[in-house]
């Protein structure tokens, strides 16, 4: 069964894609019980995460070349995404202290997720393209259940940012530093 | 030169993007339904009047049922024990809770949540919970304020441990008037991010720009070096 998986592109990239989905709608539905948001989130973040075992690290994006690159990358990466909410700071939401250590869980976990793991399976099914676009559309769709309607052309631009620069910079290093900063800033 | 120019090209889609939604990028972690204010803050739009709610406890052999009173928008709710009330004489106990209109402000406090009267027709004679959400897009409460009047005076009833995102809870013995909130001195008006986070993404353009210089001039050394090298192959 697990060869099967291994050996077509396809079936892994839909295992992967179904299994990321349901972490995440399992996630956003099990946080709004009472006393059991943090476990929630910190649970759901750390099987986020198992997604990518399994890759060589590589392949997911992560390594120790061009290091300063990456990190100064990622810092770029947040002051994009944090600029709508510092030029109107009066709207932007404040991150209760308890939620800190399942925000950094759940933005690295989402990051190894979908720009790691789902993007190198669709990568190997469709070419880039497709990893862009697929891994945007499920990460829009996994955020369905947690945000407005709204919301969520500004979670799809937001994920097709983080996958072009996983194509363009083949890192995933920066998206996960971004990502961890906006998550704690907001 | 392609793919900066792609990056850049997605970089103006979201900042276009989340310009159109407050506060653009947000990872929340729990549906984030708009909350309704009796006095809503100035930058939101589109608010709803916040709503009232009315429970009738039954008394069985003279003990008052375990129960649970919540306003129909879900921004109150309050856990009662069995035999909470004093239900002497009694088949069944109404609850009332309403928001306040005009809103209380106290000085020395700023509330960060409507202002509600809670209403019974028995007294307590044991605590009860009250949970009280509050907005995603204001500063967070400390505590939980209470008074025997909309006037005040207000006394801090204290918080428990945060059961669930953007909520508040804390116990007490007596109805009354109750919102959530904070010294107003604790917190600067229009809270601590309004300052904080357009400062450090100030910091981080710096910081981004500064670090980026240097590693462009290596990175051009390295691709000079790079053409020389292929030069002296080629001659």
């Amino acid at each position: 069964m697990l060869s099967v998986v291994a050996a077509r592109p396809a079936i892994r990239a839909a295992v992967i894609a179904t299994y990321v989905l349901l972490v995440e709608w399992s996630r956003a539905l099990v946080s709004t019980a009472p006393h059991v948001a943090m476990a929630a989130l910190v649970l759901g973040g750390a099987a986020l995460v198992f997604a990518g075992t399994g890759w060589p690290l590589d392949r997911l994006g992560i390594g120790r070349s061009r290091l300063p690159f990456r990190v100064l990358g990622g810092l770029a990466l947040a002051v994009v995404l944090l600029l709508p909410a510092a030029a109107r700071a009066s709207a932007a939401p404040i991150l209760p202290a308890f939620l800190v250590l399942p925000a950094i869980v759940v933005s690295v976990g989402e990051e190894i997720a979908f720009r790691g793991a789902l993007y190198a399976a669709l990568e190997d099914f469709g070419g880039a393209p497709v990893a862009i676009v697929g891994s945007t559309a499920l990460w829009t769709a996994a955020h369905a259940l947690s945000h407005p309607p709204q919301f969520l052309f500004a979670v799809a631009a937001a994920g097709l940012l983080l996958a072009l620069w996983r194509w363009a910079c083949k890192d995933l290093v920066a998206p996960i530093i971004g990502h961890v900063i906006a998550d704690l800033a907001l | 030169m392609r793919r900066l120019g792609l990056l850049a090209g997605a970089a103006a889609v979201y900042l276009l993007a989340a310009w159109m939604v407050a506060p653009g990028f947000y990872d929340g972690f729990a549906p984030q339904q708009p909350y309704n204010w009796v006095c809503p803050p100035v930058h939101v739009g589109g608010n709803k009047p916040p709503t009232s709610g009315h429970l009738d406890i039954k008394v069985i052999g003279g003990v008052s049922d375990a129960n649970v009173a919540y306003t129909d928008d879900g921004q109150v709710l309050i856990d009662f024990l069995p035999g909470a009330f004093d239900a002497t004489g009694k088949t069944s106990i109404s609850v009332d809770i309403k928001p306040v209109s005009p809103c209380p402000k106290p000085p020395g406090i700023t509330f960060a949540t409507n202002t509600y009267v809670l209403t019974a027709d028995a007294p307590l004679v044991k605590k009860a919970n009250i949970v009280m959400r509050y907005s995603d897009i204001i500063p967070a409460p400390s505590t939980v304020y209470q008074s025997t009047s909309a006037d005040g005076p207000w006394q801090s009833i204290g918080a428990l441990s945060e059961s669930q995102p953007f909520t508040v809870d804390t116990t007490f013995d007596k109805f009354g008037y109750f919102a959530a909130g904070y010294p107003s001195n604790s917190v600067s008006h229009g809270g601590p991010t309004s300052q904080l986070l357009p400062i450090a993404i100030a910091v981080l353009i710096v910081g981004v720009l500064v670090a980026g210089i240097p590693l462009a001039i290596i990175r051009r050394r390295r691709g000079a070096g790079e053409m020389e090298d292929a030069d002296d192959q080629d001659g």
